[in-house]
């Protein structure tokens, strides 16, 4: 016979703090943002997100090295080369490929898995969850278009005549348009990828869906938009991938490409109330239905 | 001595879903302790534990839990209430550990003690070893388990358990109601919901029993049974063999499929074996001891 015994350790009481539901928005967040990124999920999750951030990395590093080269010949040839706001066309398709892999992520396992009867057994409201949810595509998606603008902001002002703190201070527009058009392109992708992650069961069909609604769809809407007709010019608005474009040559004052919009004689401001009216009705929608599932 | 207050108050609770009534003027105090609720599929129990949780609205009629009221303070009673739902709600490329300390962080656990809660919970449960493996990984009788264990990570107050063996074999639902025992023995209360009721005469306490939306009984449970009664389910010829028992001076009561034979003496089990395979019939289950709450069922279904 030995000395030795079983111990068990039992039930832990708990009496210390709780965070209520500011904690579990962050614990959503948290976990959100894991989740598109793949970490703490298997090494296939991981491919995708990562590989676009690669990419992504690595087009930032090609225009600086592009700038730094440019600034060593004698003949200016920088000004030719693309900047803030020509950059978004570069990166734009990869932040749709991106938003069009957060979006169904964040949303579509929690439903399909049943895993909501869960998350709102605890103290958490419909409307935190998705804000959290909100929150965390936005933070993580923003990485995709910020952080290449940054990089070419910190590499142009280090390659910069005028040294690095003369073309920050020379160049402080750049702090409120660069956001202001990511906003543009990550509130109108998100409204429409997310209303359809809240009904779509797959994530791949739901993806598939986002990208065809932006790519053939746009195409569509463009060609019946440009027909002659009372009522026609309106359906130029429905090519939903020109807007954020629309905004962006707006606010950076540049021309790269001739809109169906504004081939019809809209404004850049309808583009700005195309993104709120589907963004809000993006929000609406997946409210509504969340709160069925609850 | 004062009683200790009820957990769960009721009074007046309707609930309907259009045209179908979920539940219907339901008057029910649970006290604490380890309370099972019986019911066949359909009998409201999940209605009810979805308005206990506040996510349902009563049509009618008043809810309490742990003395909040369920419709105004849903926040307040989703802090100190564990539920485990019946249907699937695990994901699948999650690990066990991280799912049960994101649920506890959901409740509003810090991160860092929401982790180390993980761990010592998911070893109460028996899945200390298996706690990095994910989810997709797992059998029915673990995933029960890590349903188990989330719903009482946060140090609940009362755990809402629905159909907690659903789906698994002999050895995993012993396993299980034997962990419902122990949460007892750590003062949580439980309310667990089955339709098996050799379940909730072991586990339980008090039972509250539902048919179609309406209160049948609630109140306490005389331990055991009626050890001198042997239940025998059998498959066809069930007349026949009941004949037969009778035959040989046994008390036989039928109810469809189902035989209740009084008989103090071992010699029942053997005689209920022996003339159902006379009778080439097939027999389902044969347990002593368990008729009482089964009859008290059948009998208020009845009225």
């Amino acid at each position: 016979m030995t000395d030795e015994v079983i111990f068990d350790r039992g039930y832990r009481r708990y009496d210390g703090p709780r965070l209520g539901s500011a904690g579990a928005r962050r614990a959503v967040v948290r976990d959100g943002v894991r989740r598109v990124l793949g970490l703490r999920r298997k090494a296939r999750r991981k491919i995708l997100p990562w590989s676009l951030l690669a990419i992504a990395t690595t087009l930032g590093a090609v225009f600086i090295g592009l700038h730094f080269f440019a600034s060593q010949l004698p003949v200016d040839m920088a000004s030719e080369l693309p900047r803030y706001g020509e950059l978004f066309d570069f990166f734009s398709w990869i932040g749709i490929l991106f938003i069009a892999l957060a979006g169904p992520t964040l949303l579509i396992p929690d439903r399909t898995q049943g895993v909501l009867s869960v998350y709102f057994s605890r103290p958490l409201t419909v409307a935190t969850y998705l804000r959290a949810k909100l929150t965390a595509f936005l933070g993580v998606t923003a990485i995709i278009y910020l952080a290449p603008q940054l990089a070419l902001h910190l590499g142009l002002a280090f390659l910069a005549e005028d040294g690095f703190v003369g073309y920050l201070g020379s160049n402080l527009d750049v702090l409120w348009k660069v956001p202001a058009v990511t906003a543009g392109y990550l509130v109108l992708h998100g409204g429409i990828v997310t209303a359809i992650s809240s009904v779509v069961s797959r994530t791949g069909a739901a993806a598939a869906i986002f990208l065809g609604i932006l790519t053939a769809g746009g195409s569509i809407a463009a060609r019946i938009g440009l027909i002659e007709g009372p009522i026609t010019r309106y359906v130029t608005l429905l090519a939903l991938d020109q807007h954020p474009r629309i905004v962006r040559d707006w606010a950076f004052d540049i021309t790269t490409s001739d809109y169906p919009a504004s081939q019809v004689g809209f404004d850049p401001w309808v583009s700005v109330v195309v993104i709120l009216l589907i963004a809000g009705a993006g929000v609406w929608w997946v409210h509504r239905r969340y709160r069925r599932l609850a | 001595m004062t009683p200790a207050p009820p957990v769960v108050t009721t009074k007046g609770l309707t609930h309907d879903y259009g045209e179908v009534v979920a539940l219907e003027n339901l008057d029910v105090e649970i006290p604490p302790g380890v309370t099972g609720l019986v019911g066949a599929n359909g009998a409201g129990k999940t209605t009810l534990f979805r308005i206990l949780l506040g996510l349902l609205h009563p049509t009618e009629g008043s809810v309490t839990v742990l003395g909040e009221d369920a419709r105004t303070e849903p926040m307040a009673i989703r802090g100190r209430v564990g539920y485990m739902p019946e249907d699937q709600c695990l994901p699948d490329e999650q690990t066990a550990a991280d799912f049960v300390a994101y649920t506890a962080e959901l409740a509003g656990i810090p991160p860092g003690e929401a982790r180390r809660r993980s761990s010592e919970t998911l070893f109460l449960v028996g899945l200390e070893e298996e706690r990095f493996r994910f989810l997709g990984d797992f059998s029915t009788g673990m995933r029960q388990r890590v349903k188990l264990a989330q719903a009482i990570v946060h140090d609940p107050t009362l755990v809402l358990l629905d159909e907690p063996a659903s789906g698994l074999d002999p050895e995993g639902r012993d396993q299980m109601l034997e962990l419902i025992l122990r949460l007892s023995r750590f003062q949580i209360n439980v309310i667990l919901s089955s339709h098996v009721l050799t379940d909730i005469e072991r586990t339980s306490g008090w039972v509250v029993m539902l048919d179609g939306g309406k209160l049948i009984r609630s109140g306490p449970l005389a331990s055991g049974g009626d050890q001198r009664s042997v239940v025998a389910e059998v498959l066809e010829y069930a007349p026949e063999v009941a004949s037969a028992l009778r035959a040989r001076g046994y008390e036989i009561n039928v109810a469809g499929p189902r035989i209740s034979v009084t008989g103090d003496d071992g010699s029942v089990e053997r005689a209920i074996v022996e003339e159902v395979a006379a009778a080439d019939a097939g027999l389902v289950r044969l347990v002593r001891g368990a008729s009482s709450l089964e009859d008290e069922f059948l009998a208020g279904r009845a009225r």
